[in-house]
């Protein structure tokens, strides 16, 4: 390393941060000690980068906006139902009941793995609180952490989805069968949320790329079919809406 | 300091609080380094927490809370900003290595506004990742993710935004300092 590189370093290192930790800033540093020149531009760069630091941090912040942010907001109370007194003793009983049905009955699995059903499940779960594995805007880190995580990563998005930022992904799982899930961030307070899966792990599921159109509670969602994936891109709004996300640019 | 946001023994409310504590101040700095208007810079960083009290919930990890709100309030700042395109990515040459230093005279005298003006003075690709490197002490990755740019446009924009910060206070100083000149005649 130079002293050019060295600067180029040093200009944008903080000492008192884990940057001094970082490899290529040691070796700066090792350079600044050999150059008597750099060394002493660096003294003094060091002085206007805690200079600056500091005064940023001093921007005086108006009274009462802490109090007015916590009476502007109440979070969302995630209540883990399965943990609930009244849950357990109710699951026990059920249980029970559900373990002497099975031994007299022994009913036929009957649950609907459609793609009707999974769609429909996928976009309610949307709507009803959900967790993200990774949260980021960026498009690329999400299709590789779901790639790392064994999720769908080969899906191909329209034009439209390629442009917004992303809001977060997860892998889901339904009936065993893997779901990679993409939210995209619309602003304000609104999300895209798209589902993609294994288009022969369902009957029903749509056979072209032309996007059919279905209202599930307060989300639109369209369904379609390509290069072996289908796809659910739920969202606000009308299918007019959801189409303008779709359509070739 | 480091903090730890991730503790899954607080309740919604609790971990709110917590948050707004937190980090209120120091998002409100960023967004007034971005909006340079008090008004605004107050709506930026309750909306940012509002954000959070309704969609916080779906974040798996906690830890990563920061990262998230300053990501919100940049993302609510660009769409008040009505930009509905990216920043482009511009290949940066290497730091002007001729650059002098700011004199200590001229640090010695820097107040927390001078910086701001100078901050708004500075190109636009330059102003989010200055200010979050200043304040904070983002890691250079959480900066990235942040602005959804790559790590090493990141270090180039941070290394250039820090020398076209010193250029406008050196400027700025000697314009101060250079007595006018009263016309002739």
């Amino acid at each position: 390393m130079d002293s050019r590189q060295a600067k180029e370093i040093l200009m944008r290192s903080r000492p008192e941060t884990t940057d001094a930790a970082d490899a290529e800033f040691v070796e700066a540093l090792e350079q600044a000690r050999r150059d008597p020149e750099l060394g002493r531009w660096f003294a003094q760069h060091r002085v206007f980068q805690n200079t600056i630091r500091d005064r940023l941090r001093q921007l005086p912040v108006p009274p009462g906006l802490k109090e007015r942010i916590l009476a502007g907001s109440s979070p969302v109370e995630i209540t883990v139902w399965w943990r609930r007194p009244a849950f357990a003793a109710l699951a026990a009983t059920a249980a029970i009941v559900s373990l002497a049905a099975v031994v007299f009955f022994r009913p036929q699995p009957t649950e609907d793995r459609s793609f009707a059903a999974f769609r429909n499940r996928m976009v309610r779960s949307a709507q009803r609180g959900y967790a993200m594995d990774m949260a980021t805007t960026n498009l690329s880190e999400i299709r590789a952490f779901l790639g790392a995580h064994k999720g769908h990563a080969d899906y191909v998005l329209p034009a439209r989805l390629e442009r917004l930022p992303g809001d977060g992904c997860a892998v889901l799982r339904w009936h065993d069968r893997k779901i990679s899930m993409v939210c995209f961030d619309l602003g304000g307070h609104d999300d895209l949320y798209l589902f993609v899966t294994d288009r022969s792990d369902f009957p029903g599921a749509p056979s072209t790329r032309e996007p059919q159109f279905t209202r599930i509670e307060k989300l639109t969602a369209a369904s379609w079919s390509a290069g072996g994936k289908a796809y659910v891109l739920a969202g606000p709004g009308d299918e007019q809406f959801l189409r303008g996300y779709l359509a070739p640019p | 300091m480091a903090h730890n946001d991730n503790d899954s023994h607080r309740t919604a409310g609790q971990e709110f609080e917590l948050l707004v504590s937190r980090y209120y101040s120091t998002l409100y700095q960023f967004a007034l380094s971005l909006a340079r208007n008090e008004d605004e810079a107050c709506d930026l960083t309750q909306q940012t927490f509002y954000a959070w009290a309704r969609k916080g919930h779906q974040l798996r990890n906690r830890a990563k809370a920061k990262t998230w709100l300053f990501t919100t309030l940049y993302h609510e700042f660009l769409e008040k900003k009505r930009r509905q395109t990216r920043f482009p990515h511009y290949e940066l040459s290497a730091v002007d290595q001729e650059l002098p230093n700011v004199s200590p005279a001229t640090v010695n005298q820097l107040d927390s506004n001078t910086v701001l003006q100078s901050m708004a003075q500075l190109e636009e690709i330059f102003q989010a990742p200055l200010a979050l490197f200043y304040l904070e002490d983002h890691s250079y990755k959480e900066i990235a993710d942040i602005l959804g740019v790559p790590l090493g446009t990141v270090k180039s924009r941070i290394s250039r935004g820090i020398a076209q910060l010193e250029q406008i206070l050196t400027r700025g100083n000697l314009a101060a300092n250079t007595p006018k000149t009263e016309p002739h005649g």
